[in-house]
């Protein structure tokens, strides 16, 4: 799409900010064992070596047989081992555990919490699902399951559920920033503005140094094409987090929408500059261009546009509109043909046309 | 009296002297507002907006006096518009509602007439729901005189033309309505009787929606057009929230209008016989048969040909080009209001026309889905035109508003051209949801403040910015409606624009304008002799106070709806129109003026003036 704000957060964005989020719940660490006494010199060194064997040999049992060797641990042992191993990214060896947990304790919600967070790390999200939701359960009132949960529903964009587990978070931890924040993109993600303003709003109230916190609330704002808001937001974003691509992107597409041309020129020539790559700035930046009265400048990033995304019809429609101002008609009336041909490859959109939504 | 008590006294005199002092200061600066607020500025006779000054001089809404007054319980107009279920489980059930205001008896005043829906269940059963019409006392008040008017139409009901087919005078009218419509002539008594078998645009088997009437071809009579929405067959509608086509934001809704098939819209060439031939095929009109639901007869390229415009739903709108050879080239995407600016199809529900910015040219508001902005593209005088919206303020606000009727005014008559919107929802389901819209939704009056500034855009024209003031004016603009429908007409004679509005499944609304100070006005009612007999498609420039004014003789635009058809100037300060200038479909050029402004004009073609009427001295007798 071109030219106006996406419906939807990006899924892959989604789910790199949901990975770099997500963090495990830290160890309950136990205080250490105390030596025993009375076996003389040679006895912590032996008793040492013995320790050291036997826990070699154990640990290599463990990886060898892990259903033997939880049946021989505790609930909390294997909960302990469960965490360790999920924070050090040993993946496999968490599902087996887990799965050897909740077997043994299937009525335990925080193995499931866990063996779901397992699945969801090494990609399978419908076991993830599936764990998590018996685990919430369980135990509704752990706020941490209901927030994992939302991760996993936003990463399938299942931004509805994801919004429904958020709200019992926020319930459970109203200072959860992050749950805010995400329930906001998840509000946002499906179209449910209004809401989606207060929780960024609420998110920067509880952490006014969260990252990208007034970027989502002008994201949120120009939804509601309430611009001159939105306009606000993005510069207090610049301002507070520095230049970003993103953000200058949205704070030229905003002043574009809102008849500021030759400022949303300014913002969206930087655009480009910091990001070559991105049709839709330099599609902007034309459509910016051309509406300042700038037709020449405006026909060349027209023309980047159409190169980048050549699937795109829009970038052809301006272009007839930038050459018949140029006094080509000829090669107006040949980008407005390319248009309709690109137009009549789209797949039919369903619902009403909100100039938008193609 | 001690020394305390005394400086106790002398303060409260201190006080009360600096409180007198404040009162006359407060008093000299409102003095000096009201005076500022009816002052010509340098832009010679326009006036301070009057949006404007309510702004700066009060603060709440509540301590303004309202710019219209609902009085249509007092008015005597109680129809209830019947549109299926308050559901809106079906698509026939989403848009009905239309409305004309138009002088049905020729006693100068304009009346009213309402076009009602029906239910599935009443329609399958035959019962009929007729229009009602409202004839005007002169007193404020009106009598529905329906029952012995002949309008009988029985069917579902959408929208109405107005226009005088058969040049007799008298004006006729035609109803759209689903899988049929009805041409009425007027019999000159208050009667009317059904004509359309004779005349042949019954338009059978298509679901009407918007229609209007224009001579395209300059043959003196006026012809049809009818935009058709969807072929849908009242016994097997889609079911609600059944496929993808029937989701609107993840929650069920009513079907359509994409993944239904369109109906065709028709042109039917009038014969002057008091016949019409359907040329539809033969010209190429709307050969893809886009959901149709606006329709606009403007002369964009002042050739003095008529152009015709047409608003589709979620497909491209699609203006038709007439080369004054009998024919049409359409040039929608060349123009530029095909799509939106960046080329996509828009849900276009409502158009009108009027010179908006006073560049000579006439410019098209177009109203759209909500999550949509609304159109004003702005007539570059090259054949194309630029969507302006954003710039001139008319763009955010309306985004998560659905946009249907939509007339240009001056309802301040301060000489230029405000936007008046309809706005409600086809899916009553949203009420209630988080989406930021509603079903019911407040108008919007958008303000015209003037130039913003010399800036120059585009085809080397300047910004003209709107203010929307229905929020701040309170009162009857204030509140929530589903509004279809939208006209605006001067119900009292008063050289002020009132409007009148449907509401689904409710009253419509009536709104008398009530505007403190208005400017100066004119209004002239055309008389074709060569031409078709309403002067529709004249272009009429006036000249006041060295700055010159444009507009086009229309009845039919907005939605499903039929205006006044006299073309009302605001006119600010100036108190006298140096010129007029009318150039009739015939070609005929009547140069008129000076005349003194606060009159009507009735100018018959080749002839000038041949009837002035002055305002009706306020108030007038109604209680709201």
């Amino acid at each position: 799409m071109t030219g106006t704000a996406p419906q939807r957060l990006k899924p892959r964005l989604i789910l790199r900010c949901l990975r770099r989020r997500w963090k495990p719940r830290p160890f309950k660490t136990k205080s250490k064992p105390e030596m025993p006494h009375g076996w003389g010199g040679l006895a912590p060194v032996f008793v040492t070596i013995t320790a050291i064997t036997i826990t070699a040999i154990l640990f290599g049992l463990s990886r060898l047989a892990a259903t033997a060797q939880t049946q021989e641990l505790t609930r909390a042992q294997t909960r302990q081992r469960l965490l360790q191993d999920l924070d050090s990214d040993q993946l496999r060896d968490a599902v087996l555990l887990g799965q050897q947990a909740v077997s043994r304790w299937p009525r335990d919600a925080q193995f499931r919490h866990y063996l779901g967070v397992a699945y969801f790390k090494t990609g399978d999200a419908k076991q993830a699902l599936e764990q998590l939701t018996r685990a919430r359960e369980l135990n509704p009132a752990d706020s941490a399951t209901h927030f994992d949960l939302a991760l996993v529903l936003l990463s399938q964009q299942n931004d509805a559920g994801a919004a429904d587990e958020l709200e019992a978070t926020i319930k459970l931890d109203p200072s959860n920033v992050v749950a805010h924040e995400l329930l906001g993109r998840a509000y946002l993600n499906s179209n449910r503005s209004l809401p989606a303003v207060d929780e960024f709003k609420t998110a920067l109230k509880l952490d006014p140094a969260i990252k990208h916190g007034h970027y989502n609330l002008g994201f949120a704002y120009f939804s509601l094409g309430r611009n001159d808001e939105a306009i606000s937001e993005y510069k207090e974003e610049l301002r507070r987090s520095g230049e970003s691509p993103a953000v200058v992107y949205e704070l030229g597409h905003a002043l574009l929408a809102s008849g500021k041309y030759e400022a949303a020129v300014t913002y969206l020539q930087r655009g480009v500059e910091l990001d070559a790559t991105n049709p839709d700035v330099w599609y902007n930046l034309g459509k910016a261009q051309a509406l300042a009265g700038q037709a020449s400048q405006a026909e060349a990033a027209l023309r980047k546009a159409a190169e980048l995304n050549p699937k795109d019809p829009s970038p052809h429609y301006q272009l007839a509109r930038v050459l018949e101002k140029l006094g080509r008609s000829e090669e107006a009336r040949s980008e407005l043909e390319r248009f309709a041909e690109l137009k009549k490859a789209q797949p039919a959109s369903a619902g009403m046309a909100t100039g938008r939504d193609q | 009296m001690t020394p305390i008590q005394g400086v106790k006294n002398l303060g409260v005199w201190v006080a009360i002297f600096l409180l007198l002092l404040l009162a006359l200061a407060g008093g000299w600066v409102l003095r000096g507002a009201a005076q500022t607020s009816t002052t010509p500025n340098n832009k010679g006779a326009v006036a301070k907006p009057a949006g404007a000054a309510q702004k700066a001089g009060a603060g709440t809404p509540a301590t303004n006096p309202p710019l219209f007054v609902d009085v249509t319980r007092a008015a005597g107009i109680d129809f209830h518009l019947n549109c299926g279920s308050l559901e809106k489980l079906y698509i026939v059930e989403t848009q009905c509602g239309g409305a004309a205001a138009f002088d049905y008896d020729k006693d100068g005043w304009m009346d009213i007439l309402l076009i009602d829906g029906s239910s599935i269940e009443d329609y399958k059963a035959g019962k009929c729901h007729p229009p009602k019409l409202y004839h005007n006392n002169h007193d404020g008040t009106f009598t529905d005189v329906s029952a012995k008017s002949g309008l009988n139409f029985c069917g579902w009901g959408y929208g109405v033309a107005i226009g005088d087919f058969d040049n007799d005078g008298w004006e006729d009218v035609y109803i759209t309505g689903f899988h049929g419509s009805a041409l009425y002539h007027n019999n000159h008594d208050g009667t009317f009787t059904d004509v359309t078998a004779k005349a042949g645009v019954a338009n059978a088997d298509r679901w009407g929606t918007s229609a209007a009437f224009g001579d395209y071809d300059n043959d003196g009579n006026l012809d049809l057009y009818v935009a058709n929405y969807v072929d849908v067959d009242m016994n097997n509608l889609p079911k609600f929230g059944s496929s993808q086509f029937c989701q609107y934001r993840g929650i069920p809704v009513n079907c359509g209008p994409r993944g239904l098939k369109g109906a065709r819209d028709r042109l039917y060439h009038n014969n002057g016989d008091g016949s019409f031939t359907d040329v539809t095929e033969k010209l190429g009109i709307d050969p893809d048969s886009y959901y149709g639901l606006g329709v606009l007869w403007l002369d964009y390229d002042k050739d003095g040909c008529l152009d015709l415009y047409v608003a589709n739903d979620s497909s491209p709108s699609l203006l038709y080009h007439n080369n004054c050879k009998g024919g049409f080239t359409e040039v929608g995407a060349e123009a530029g209001v095909a799509y939106s600016s960046d080329g996509h199809e828009q849900a276009g529900m409502g158009i009108d026309s009027a010179d908006y910015d006073r560049d000579g040219w006439p410019d098209i508001v177009k109203t759209n889905f909500s999550d949509d902005t609304k159109n004003l593209y702005h007539n570059d005088h090259n054949g194309e035109f630029t969507d302006m919206a954003g710039p001139a303020g008319i763009g955010a606000i309306g985004y998560p508003y659905l946009g249907f009727g939509v007339k240009f005014l001056d309802y301040d008559n301060d000489g230029w051209p405000d936007i008046f919107m309809a706005n409600g929802h086809v899916d009553a389901q949203v009420e209630g949801q988080s989406f930021g819209v509603g079903y019911a939704e407040r108008p919007f009056l958008f303000h015209n403040l003037g130039f913003e500034s010399d800036h120059q855009i585009g085809a080397q024209s300047k910004i003209v910015k709107f203010e929307e003031v229905a929020e701040q004016a309170g009162g009857a603009l204030a509140k929530k409606y589903v509004g279809r429908a939208a006209l605006t007409a001067d119900f009292w004679n008063r050289g002020r624009q009132d409007i009148l509005f449907t509401n689904m499944d409710g009253s419509p609304v009536l709104l008398r304008n009530e505007v403190p100070s208005p400017g100066h006005w004119l209004r002239i009612k055309t008389i074709g002799s060569k031409s078709n007999r309403d002067g529709f498609g004249a272009r009429i420039e006036i000249t006041a106070a060295g700055s010159t004014r444009y507009a086009e003789v229309r009845a039919g635009s907005s939605f499903e709806s039929s205006s006044d058809p006299r073309t009302h100037f605001g006119l600010g300060a100036a108190t006298r129109v140096d010129a007029i200038v009318i150039r009739w479909p015939s070609g005929q050029v009547d140069k008129l003026g000076p005349e003194a402004a606060d009159q009507e004009l009735v100018v018959r073609e080749g002839s000038g003036v041949v009837e002035r009427s002055p305002a009706r001295r306020e108030p007038i007798a109604v209680k709201h």
